[in-house]
């Protein structure tokens, strides 16, 4: 079978329009093609870091507001200047792109530009073709981002080339490895908000870590051989940063809310050197948990809504036995405060020392999101934690955030 | 409920009650008659004009009925223009010839069109009062380079008016609160707008204008940094005619924080400080400043990222509701705020836009007088139309000129306040002189030279076609506000993303429907020529102005770095405070840049997280 095509789209710093991309990034997707799609009002640093991380085959930008010449150019050089020529550059701005504009680019190393009036099929066949063949001898990597990317897109492919699991599991302990990197995979229901929330504790640890290092993998949903939309970077302003390595991944028709080449990829990571390693798995139901057949999670999050339904439902959500700490996120919204209620009963008939959080991670400096941080990044509370998952510890009560809304005097 | 759900209902309520007035009008003898009398009345007092070729016209166009029902069901139902609930329109006159041809008549009274006063010397105090009917509608947005750019082309348009009405774009630095200086940025200083900084850019930006004189207004373009720009406008002015100018400032600053939510992506902070910042401003300028418009509650950017007509209605007005809302919740009186409201709607070339103005009208008089209690002055939409920049295209763009001109005429049908038609050149280019004169003139033509609009008011209302326009277009922008509602209202439906998910999947279909002919546009996917791309003149910022404005900054900067600290400093005290932040607001930008308060700001209210 053929390996994915994965590409990187953007829209330059102070552009946002968005409406052709987002129509492009349809269009590719039906095509079969995986969509990075990193938002718009990008940087060229921010471009260029996510497409070396995500070792996309090439970079398209849509630039409607002028400076194309010089924002595409740099691109380009940041690439160069960082060892990562294989990865091309392509684009288009309706009108706004002039022939010569053109010319000047193509000049400049941009691959292709689209005109108005090209139709969708077109670039996405366009796009299938160049990008789509497999990649020459690639040259040695130059930096420690672009050796791990590599790494990481040699496992999506094997198990892309043969179904059968390649795992040989070559690391037998991959904690022993490298004993300071800490894996918490977050999980829950689609729109329960995890994406945010691990953007504003990644804030948190590299604000109060200085020379923390964090590696995130962040997965969507996909059907084999099939596109997908790996839009997450979109919304993590805070994750885009030289300290944080961050991989999207489709899960490539497997349930369960990772992808197949999850724990290969998770036990790179591992020995890559990271302080915390972060999972987000797609947005999941009432199955069981994702992470328990590795074994190399530290830390489990459930994140939850407080609109999950009846009481009922909660007793449906495996989840809620297996996690050590459970967050209710947007507890702004009404029926907030009868869900923390229904959750804690329900957390107290697992006897564990499982932590409840209410969080609105939405709002600046959530002092919900500030305790989870505390959870997360206090060691303490990690081996008390850890040692309770293995059926140790002693039960604790379930901490509560304020719940009152600060009202805001004028 | 929420607000909008009242409206939903004062809607529903209003058109029940003029069925039962039309109803009664045929069965209640006496209300009949007297509803024929006043219709009597009415027409007896239109004057009489003559076109130039001899034909009498009354001065306003009415139905021919005599009968009581139909009487009731327009004067209850549409109202004359000017009178509830303004479907006809929100003033009387508005695009008329001043009256020298006319014979003397009541309803003409205060029908002074464009030049009317200036021609007899004297000037009329009350008229003046009266703007909106009295200036020419035209206002075209401009912008490009650094400020004395800018200042140059302002003057260049408003060299043959007599009201200086200008409209400000920004550079997209500008736009999202950033210094010219700041990284990566280069390339777009100067690029689709003007770049601005500080406030000595503003000061050159509107030189050579009286800001305080009655004839003059300025609108600015601008959202997310909104607070900011206004205080740097207000220091400007101050700086050239002292702290008394500022009551007399009229203008319009756009500060549509939900319409960049759902579809224009110039957020800077979080959406719910965005909102403080602007009520804040809201509460500020509505009270220093009684001409100011504070906020321009916009639909021309979700049209222009792919909305559906209705969908653009529909959101604005409900986005409109909601900031009322808001304002009424910080303990503004609907009376201070409701008159200071304006609006700001695309016209494309789709069947709606025959109407979508008029019943967007309709709706928001009838929402603010049942639902928040408002006065006749806060019922009144006050709508400036732009042509579609999107229904415009680069091949044979010269066919823009067509559209442009259809889509104006639609606009004027609707009896729009004022308006920007779009540079045939605008597909590729910031519009050079030659097309943004073009499209100047477009507008002259229509309101000016032909007699389609300037004799008779109402002139092209109420065709059989534009009447089922209206009643379809009604019904579905009430479905779209129950929607909303049924979502929790505004903020709700904006936070699950709701409008953008509607607004991109609009834009997807009308994609696919160009790609796949069922949506044709000519010279684009049909009747098509082979010939390439047209030489065009372009429009582009040198790099040597580009460096320039960042001397200058870089000098502005240097001056006041001291004072700027302590400005900062201040600032952030009193937003993490919670009160007003526009006086503060107010001192900060004496000595400091645009990016270093959005900078200070952003590091207390955190910054916007984008929605994909």
């Amino acid at each position: 079978m053929a390996l994915p095509v994965r590409i990187l789209t953007a829209v330059p710093i102070c552009d946002g329009h968005d409406s052709a991309i987002n129509t492009i990034n349809l269009e590719f997707i039906r095509h079969g093609i995986e969509v990075v799609y990193l938002g718009y009002h990008r940087s060229v640093g921010d471009i260029v870091r996510a497409a070396i991380q995500e070792d996309v085959c090439a970079i398209g930008i849509s630039s409607y507001n002028g400076g194309h010449i010089e924002f595409f150019a740099d691109v380009v050089k940041q690439l160069r200047k960082r060892g990562a020529d294989d990865i091309k550059v392509f684009g288009g701005g309706g009108g706004t792109i002039t022939l010569a504009d053109a010319m000047a680019m193509e000049r400049k190393g941009v691959e292709k530009i689209f005109f108005a009036g090209t139709s969708l099929d077109e670039m996405a066949d366009y796009v299938r073709e160049k990008y789509g063949k497999p990649r020459k001898k690639r040259s040695r990597a130059k930096t420690r981002d672009i050796e791990l990317a590599r790494k990481l897109t040699q496992i999506e492919d094997r198990f892309a080339k043969s179904k059968r699991p390649a795992s040989k599991g070559k690391i037998r302990n991959p904690k022993s490895a490298v004993r300071n990197s800490r894996v918490i995979g977050f999980t829950g229901p689609g729109g329960a908000g995890k994406t945010t929330l691990i953007d504003e504790l990644v804030l948190r640890f590299l604000r109060q870590e200085p020379k923390a290092r964090i590696a995130i993998l962040s997965h969507d949903p996909s059907v084999v051989g099939e596109g997908a939309l790996l839009g997450d970077r979109a919304t993590m302003i805070n994750s885009q940063d030289d300290r944080v390595f961050m991989r999207s991944m489709a899960t490539r028709g497997q349930t369960g809310g990772l992808s197949p080449a999850t724990e290969g990829c998770l036990r790179e990571l591992i020995q890559g050197g990271f302080d915390y390693v972060i999972i987000e798995t797609v947005g999941t139901g009432q199955e069981a948990m994702p992470f328990q057949k590795n074994g190399i999670v530290d830390l489990t999050v459930l994140v939850m809504n407080p609109d999950y339904g009846a009481r009922l439902q909660l007793q449906k959500i495996v989840m809620l036995d297996l996690a050590d700490i459970v967050v209710v996120n947007k507890t702004d919204q009404a029926r907030a405060r009868a869900a923390i209620l229904e959750i804690e009963r329900r957390l107290d008939q697992n006897k564990r020392a499982q932590q409840l959080v209410a969080s609105v991670a939405k709002r600046h400096r959530d002092p919900g999101v500030d305790e989870l941080f505390g959870l997360i990044s206090g060691k303490q509370n990690v081996e008390a934690l850890a040692a309770a998952s293995a059926g140790h510890g002693k039960r604790r009560s379930p901490r509560r955030a304020p719940l009152q809304r600060r009202r805001r005097k004028r | 409920m929420s607000k909008l759900g009242q409206v939903v209902e004062s809607v529903e309520k209003y058109n029940r009650f003029v069925l039962d007035q039309v109803k009664r009008a045929r069965t209640d003898e006496k209300f009949g008659r007297e509803l024929v009398d006043r219709w009597n009345e009415v027409k007896a007092n239109t004057p009489i004009m003559r076109a130039p070729t001899g034909l009498e016209l009354p001065r306003l166009a009415l139905p021919e009925v005599d009968e009581p029902g139909e009487i009731a069901r327009y004067l209850f139902g549409e109202g004359l223009p000017g009178q509830f609930p303004f479907l006809n329109g929100a003033y009387r006159e508005m695009y008329l010839e001043p009256e020298r041809e006319i014979e003397t008549g009541s309803f003409g009274k205060n029908g002074h069109g464009k030049n009317g006063h200036a021609k007899n010397g004297k000037i009329d105090k009350k008229k003046i009062d009266k703007p909106a009917q009295a200036e020419e509608p035209t206002r075209l947005f401009s912008g490009l380079m650094l400020a004395e750019d800018t200042n140059e082309r302002f003057h260049f348009l408003t060299a043959h008016q007599r009201t200086h009405r200008l409209s400000t774009a920004f550079d997209g630095p500008t736009l999202y609160g950033i210094d010219s200086d700041a990284d990566g940025v280069f390339g777009k200083i100067g690029e689709g707008g003007v770049a601005i900084d500080t406030v000595e850019d503003m000061v050159r930006l509107y030189d050579g204008f009286d800001l305080g004189s009655p004839d003059f207004s300025a609108s600015m373009t601008i959202s997310g940094p909104a607070p900011i720009i206004m205080a740097m406008y207000i220091a400007a002015a101050k700086r050239r005619f002292g702290a008394k100018v500022v009551p007399k400032l009229r203008g319009t600053v756009q500060a549509d924080i939900f319409k960049e939510v759902q579809a224009q992506n110039e957020t800077i902070f979080p959406t719910e400080a965005s909102l403080r910042f602007l009520t804040d401003m809201v509460e500020y300028t509505t009270r220093e400043m009684p001409r100011w418009y504070p906020i321009s509650i916009s639909g021309y950017h979700i049209g222009e990222a792919g909305s559906t007509p209705v969908q653009q209605a529909a959101y604005t007005l409900s986005n409109g509701f909601a900031y009322a809302e808001m304002f009424v919740a910080r303990g503004m009186s609907v009376d201070q705020f409701g008159p200071r409201l304006s609006f700001f709607l695309d016209c494309g070339l789709d069947v709606e836009y025959i109407a979508l103005a008029r019943v967007s009208r309709r709706i928001w008089a009838i929402g603010m007088r049942d639902a928040f209690g408002a006065g006749p002055r806060g019922q009144m939409f006050k709508l400036h139309t732009q042509t579609s920049g999107r229904s415009l295209v680069a091949a044979e763009f010269k066919n823009n000129l067509t559209r442009t001109a259809a889509e104006l005429m639609l606009a004027y049908m609707n009896a729009t306040n004022s308006s920007h038609s779009n540079s045939a050149d605008e597909p590729f280019t910031t519009p050079t002189e030659e097309w943004i004169r073009l499209a100047a003139h477009g507008q002259a033509i229509l309101l000016e030279e032909s007699g389609i609009f300037k004799h008779t008011m109402n002139m092209l209302s109420g065709s059989p076609g534009m009447k089922a326009v209206e009643r379809a277009v009604e019904a579905a922008i009430l479905e779209e506000f129950r929607e909303i509602e049924r979502m929790g209202g505004v903020l709700a439906a904006v936070e699950n993303r709701y409008q953008r998910s509607q607004i991109q999947s609009a834009a997807h279909r009308y994609e696919q429907q160009i790609y796949d002919g069922t949506r044709p546009i000519i010279a684009l996917n049909k009747y098509c020529n082979q010939d390439d791309a047209p030489e065009v003149k372009l429009s582009r910022t040198p790099r040597s102005k580009q460096q320039l404005q960042i001397d200058r900054l870089t000098k502005f900067k240097k001056k006041n770095a001291e004072k700027a600290k302590r400005a900062l400093a201040k600032l952030a005290d009193v937003v993490e405070r919670g009160d007003n932040c526009f006086p503060s607001l107010l001192e900060a930008v004496e000595v400091c840049s645009l990016g270093q308060i959005t900078d200070r700001l952003q590091e207390v209210v955190g910054r916007f997280r984008p929605m994909v």
